[in-house]
């Protein structure tokens, strides 16, 4: 009955048309969110790289073939990039200086060996916690990086062997060893995959590691910096794409190509997100004053009611819940477009190759509960304020 | 329940000089229990509504005190008001305040579901001695002056209460009926052992008031 006499007179034409727009902005604001989180990790787990890290290295042309420029970088160099503003880390790779093979230590699979290539990286560039990258004089193995397309050579290797290929995940289980010599000693050190990357065609080992073998085994009087790897900050690849190009230096094509898709994808996201949350305030802001149009109109029945002995709050949490049921419609409705717009949109990318996480984000959820509740607060008080001006009068 | 005033004068009336036997700006006391029977005359403009509106804490403009079972009323909280209007004063007002868009039998009931005060049975009975429950579906938007009259008088005795205060309740009706309605509000009143306190610019000389008071 409360209903009927409250929600008698009503100009429905602006509450549609705000309905609409907090519809459209409720989509707007959890597809932004649930793909912009979801861009962000594609390709996370997959690379043991951070996910805007990359390896640097000078420009190799026919006047550094005939040693006429330098192709290695000195520490000052380093430093300077570390400097630069869209830089957020800059380290040097450390290389061998001692001869390094690598041999398989596993009763299950046939023996493999071959000589390889180390380089060191520090664990804040890589996806792998600090506990598992670190190596000290005495422990059971070295944490080792593989290169993917050495896995893909030892699976050949098993193949022709008549044994089955191994994954990723049958490696990491796998005992090996790394033989480190120069030409008067040598030593045997179990070695354990961490992870696999693609981005660089040497083994990484820990720093302390390469410290310990170059110290001991070193061939050379001192190894020179050929690859600095660094890591960029948020959505700024870009600038160091433009970086490389001034300074004369390369990187793996799919690394800049990646960083820089997931750059301008992230970009595009941020700028939908912005417009979504201008939408939903906005649309917000004309469901509140449809609310105190709708209380104005009704002055007369809310005064009555008060009359009548009727409490204050019975009248507020009347409009606050139809306001309430309204914005939760909206919310509702926003939610089912956005599954049926993830259902296209998820079709379109896989279609493209590209394979997004399936599970909608929890935090694109969270913010529409936010907005719900913040919406609900706001008309309770507007409520509130409207209605206790009408008791004494 | 007592109602005192202790030199009472709405802001608009403070150049006015009184009388004697006039409410404003005298010291009177009203009690249910005693003399439950009030009559309150005045001509036109001279503050029945203003008088009836103070004391359900619509109007504050004024000066004075006013007390309900000695609590002064600009001291009574919302939550009291509220307790005052649902349980102890029903108030009948001039403009009768009915919900033009419901139909007779929902404007009562939207009073007597907050306390649940009659049965469905009794709300029908009180429509056929006013004789309108032939019309109770009728929305009152499309009922005629006396009729609301007496919808409005139904939906006041709807609820508990100690004072019934009615700002001019028969000014759209024929001698009978308010005869009938007199005769309702009468024992009404005297079921719940409450008074009545009658704004009118007629004097009802066949009627016996307990007090009869002037506003000039």
């Amino acid at each position: 009955m409360l209903k009927k006499v409250l929600f008698h007179n009503q100009d429905k034409i602006q509450f549609r048309i705000a309905i609409a727009g907090a519809v459209i902005g409720i989509l707007f604001l959890v597809s932004s969110i649930h793909y912009l989180i979801r861009v962000n990790q594609y390709g996370k787990g997959e690379e043991i790289l951070g996910p805007n890290t990359m390896i640097v290295q000078k420009k190799v042309d026919n006047s550094s073939s005939l040693k006429l420029s330098k192709t290695d970088f000195s520490q000052g160099e380093v430093a300077r990039f570390k400097n630069e503003s869209f830089i957020e880390d800059a380290q040097a790779v450390i290389c061998n200086n001692f001869y390094v093979l690598l041999l398989t230590d596993d009763s299950h699979i046939p023996k493999f060996s071959s000589d390889v290539f180390l380089q060191t990286v520090d664990v804040k560039f890589l996806d792998v916690s600090g506990q598992k990258w670190k190596w000290k004089k005495g422990d059971s193995h070295v944490p080792v990086v593989m290169p993917r397309d050495f896995l893909v050579m030892l699976n050949t290797f098993m193949s022709a062997s008549g044994i089955p290929q191994i994954s990723e995940d049958l490696a990491k289980e796998i005992s090996f060893k790394l033989r480190i010599s120069n030409e008067n000693k040598q030593e045997f050190i179990n070695a354990k995959i961490v992870g696999f990357t693609n981005e660089i065609p040497s083994l990484l080992v820990p720093e302390s590691f390469m410290k310990y073998a170059n110290e001991h085994y070193s061939t050379k009087e001192e190894s020179k910096i050929t690859n600095v790897m660094i890591s960029t900050k948020e959505g700024e690849f870009g600038k160091m794409e433009q970086f490389l190009k001034d300074r004369g230096l390369e990187s793996r094509k799919s690394q800049v190509m990646i960083g820089k898709l997931k750059s301008i994808i992230s970009t595009l996201f941020i700028v939908l997100l912005i417009i979504s949350i201008v939408t939903v305030l906005v649309s917000g802001l004309v469901l509140i004053q449809y609310l105190q149009l709708l209380i104005v109109s009704n002055k007369y029945q809310i005064k009555i009611l008060l009359r009548l002995g009727y409490r204050p709050s019975i009248i507020i949490l009347t409009f606050t819940k139809y306001l309430g049921a309204t914005f939760g419609k909206i919310a509702l409705c926003g939610l089912m477009l956005f599954f049926i717009e993830k259902f296209i949109v998820d079709s379109f990318f896989e279609r493209g190759g590209i394979i997004l996480n399936h599970s909608v984000s929890l935090l694109s959820i969270f913010v529409v509960t936010i907005s719900f509740c913040t919406f609900v607060f706001v008309s309770y008080l507007v409520a509130k304020k409207k209605i206790l001006k009408e008791f004494f009068s | 329940m007592k109602i005192n005033f202790h030199s009472v004068l709405p802001d608009p009336f403070s150049s006015i000089t009184n009388q004697t036997k006039s409410i404003w700006n005298s010291t009177f006391e009203l009690d249910s229990t005693k003399q439950n029977k009030v009559l309150i005359s005045a001509s036109s403009g001279k503050g029945k509504t203003t008088f009836v509106n103070m004391l359900v804490g619509l109007r504050r403009d004024y000066s004075g005190e006013i007390y309900i079972n000695h609590k002064n009323i600009r001291s009574l909280t919302i939550e009291e008001w509220v307790d005052i209007r649902a349980n102890k004063i029903s108030v009948i007002h001039q403009d009768l305040q009915l919900f033009p868009n419901l139909t007779a039998v929902e404007n009562i009931d939207l009073k007597n579901e907050l306390t649940n005060t009659l049965s469905k049975i009794e709300i029908e009975k009180l429509l056929v001695e006013v004789g309108l429950i032939d019309r109770k579906n009728q929305q009152v938007a499309t009922m005629s002056m006396g009729q609301k009259q007496r919808i409005a008088i139904v939906r006041a005795l709807c609820q508990p209460f100690e004072w019934l205060v009615l700002d001019e309740p028969f000014s759209h009706l024929d001698d009978e009926n308010t005869e009938i309605c007199f005769k309702m509000i009468h024992e009404r009143c005297q079921h719940l052992k409450a008074g009545f306190i009658l704004t009118s610019l007629d004097l009802f000389k066949n009627y016996q008031f307990d007090v009869s008071r002037k506003l000039e």
